[in-house]
């Protein structure tokens, strides 16, 4: 007893002397796609991170795009940008939001709100809508206040004349008229759902599917990995269905940690989503990932990850669960933070992008190096993602690696097809478009 | 009759730190066999205070000696309490794990040893140095 007494802790203090410099991961391209490579999962004393400084965009400073084409700043001065939604007439809607303040429950959590407030995370959120148009020239003439006075909305989407807002607790449902530039009308309550106490992963990321019966909710878990307990746990980490007619709602899959991004693939009408997994055992552990959401699968959170790789945290554990536990489509590879998820349907930008989804990747902390921080395509063939993602915008880390101008977060294709990105570090929205085209504009 | 010495001014710091620390250890078997987050909870917020308690203690351990209170360090005691600070430091850090294994195994462990020192130290009185005695004052 003894002997294992001072392995043990001989152990952890060797374990502490390496977490000082820092296990550092590995290349992110090993964890692209059906087969990513899965390390080990280690327990830390200090989880492996760096924490990037937060420095904004000097005027002039852009992203860097794709080959043939070229980046400008949209709209700026904006309060926390997420989420992006472009309505039928060419109006860009800007969510601008953030988390509706979460109190700190354990020592750690104290330690956590500094590392976000460094790394630009803790911007304070407009908690409304803001809404663009663009002129032929492709910039703003018109910005309004769209729909204000929300809480923390993040999912937003048009089924015929009503507009649907996903707060952090209930979808909001409110009339739209086409060319309305202002709703005054305060939403009516399609559905309640999860958020306080906690509210951990606070965004709800909506849509609807073809023919509008049907809205499709993403909630994320309240919790890392359940230690905030598994009562708070209840109805979260799951894709929600919601009548649109009657607002009932009913679990469509779960075991999604955090859905940030839902979306229907053009072609075959599946239902997609791009998920945020779990921190703290790993710089490449685990996977974030895009998948086609089956129904009522079950993908692992929190017992499993990446099918049935156990995590030793949970407890109890649920080895019934775990071996129902759906393996994902596609791995993004580890801490890029996807968050948001949106079709090309044959789009604009270049023949590369033609077919295939736009993701943005937010980047985080839990990992060295820094990983994600950029938006990227993943080529789809038959409904399917296959081969290796391609970068499509990068450029909003430093080059040191440790400062950040942006983040990413939302995507939108504009009425003429260029790619809109909400940038929520940088407080602006980034136009992507063809460069060439833009130069034969007279 | 003799005047009555000052008091040590970390003796009781030493005790309400041990007191913490070794709260820590409850809260930690009720973890270990109920799996109820709030007691791992508890853990954490035990062992952070046990820690800034001791903090204070060290700090009045030196006032102690700078004002003539104390005499001479109890090398046993110290010795003991210095172990179950840095032990109690590292668990500190173990804690902030998340669920299961911010306890089990190497959290209760760590607050196992940290009490069973601790206990040694309240049996031999929380005093980490001797008292000066009315008789040695000059």
């Amino acid at each position: 007893m003894k002997t294992t007494t001072s392995r043990s802790i001989a152990a952890l203090l060797a374990c502490a002397v390496l977490t000082a410099c820092g296990p550092q991961g590995g290349d992110p391209a090993r964890q692209y796609g059906a087969d990513p490579y899965l390390p080990e999962p280690n327990q830390y004393l200090l989880p492996p991170m760096s924490v990037p400084r937060s420095i904004g965009w000097h005027s002039g400073e852009t992203p860097t795009a794709f080959a043939g084409l070229k980046v400008e700043a949209l709209a700026t001065g904006l309060e926390h940008p997420r989420f992006l939604y472009t309505l039928p007439n060419g109006d860009i809607l800007v969510v601008e939001s953030n988390s509706p303040g979460t109190e700190a429950f354990r020592p750690k959590d104290f330690i956590a709100g500094k590392v976000k407030a460094q790394a630009g995370a803790a911007g304070k959120g407009g908690h409304r809508i803001t809404l663009l148009r663009e002129g032929d020239d492709g910039a703003v003439k018109l910005r309004t206040v769209f729909i204000d006075h929300l809480y923390s909305p993040y999912g937003v989407v048009l089924v015929g004349d009503t507009l649907y807002v996903a707060d952090t607790d209930a979808i909001l449902a409110f009339n739209y008229v086409p060319g309305t530039t202002q709703i005054t009308a305060s939403g009516v309550k399609l559905t309640d759902l999860p958020a306080g106490p906690i509210d951990h992963h606070w965004t709800k990321s909506l849509t609807a599917n073809a023919d509008g019966s049907k809205l499709y909710v993403g909630v994320g878990s309240n919790s890392n990995i359940t230690e905030n307990g598994m009562a708070v746990e209840e109805g979260r980490a799951a894709i929600y269905e919601v009548d649109r007619s009657t607002g009932d709602k009913r679990i469509f899959a779960s075991g999604t940690r955090n859905p940030t991004g839902v979306a229907f693939e053009p072609e075959t009408h599946q239902l997609f989503a791009v998920v945020n997994e779990r921190d703290e055992i790993g710089p490449d552990l685990v996977p974030d990932y895009l998948t086609s959401v089956r129904q009522g699968g079950f993908y692992g959170w929190p017992y499993s990850y990446w099918g049935n790789h156990v995590d030793v945290r949970v407890h109890p554990q649920r080895p019934d669960l775990v071996a129902q536990a759906i393996k994902p489509d596609y791995g993004l590879s580890s801490h890029v933070a996807p968050l948001s998820l949106l079709f090309s349907e044959g789009q604009h930008l270049s023949p590369t992008f033609a077919n295939g989804a736009f993701i943005g990747e937010h980047g985080s902390w839990d990992r060295s190096p820094l990983n994600g921080y950029q938006v990227i395509f993943v080529p789809f063939v038959n409904g399917q993602p296959v081969g290796r993602p391609v970068t499509v915008v990068s450029g909003f880390l430093g080059k040191d690696n440790e400062t950040v101008h942006g983040r990413p977060v939302g995507l939108a294709l504009d009425r003429s097809g260029a790619m809109l990105i909400a940038d929520d570090a940088g407080n602006i929205v980034w136009r992507v478009s063809a460069a060439q085209a833009a130069a034969a504009r007279p | 009759m003799l005047a009555q010495s000052p008091s040590l001014l970390h003796r009781g710091f030493i005790g309400a730190s041990g007191t913490l620390l070794i709260a820590a250890f409850g809260t930690d078997c009720f973890y270990y066999t109920t799996s109820l987050w709030q007691w791992s909870n508890f853990s954490a917020w035990l062992i952070t205070f046990g820690l800034i308690v001791m903090l204070v203690a060290v700090i009045l351990l030196l006032i102690d000696f700078a004002t003539g209170r104390a005499r001479r360090l109890d090398p046993v005691s110290f010795l003991l309490v210095a172990a179950a600070g840095v032990l109690s430091l590292l668990n500190a850090f173990v804690h902030s794990r998340d669920a299961w294994t911010s306890v089990v195994p190497q959290g209760i462990l760590l607050s196992t040893v940290s009490t069973l020192l601790l206990v040694i130290v309240g049996a031999r009185g929380w005093s980490l140095a001797t008292r000066r005695v009315a008789a040695d004052r000059p």
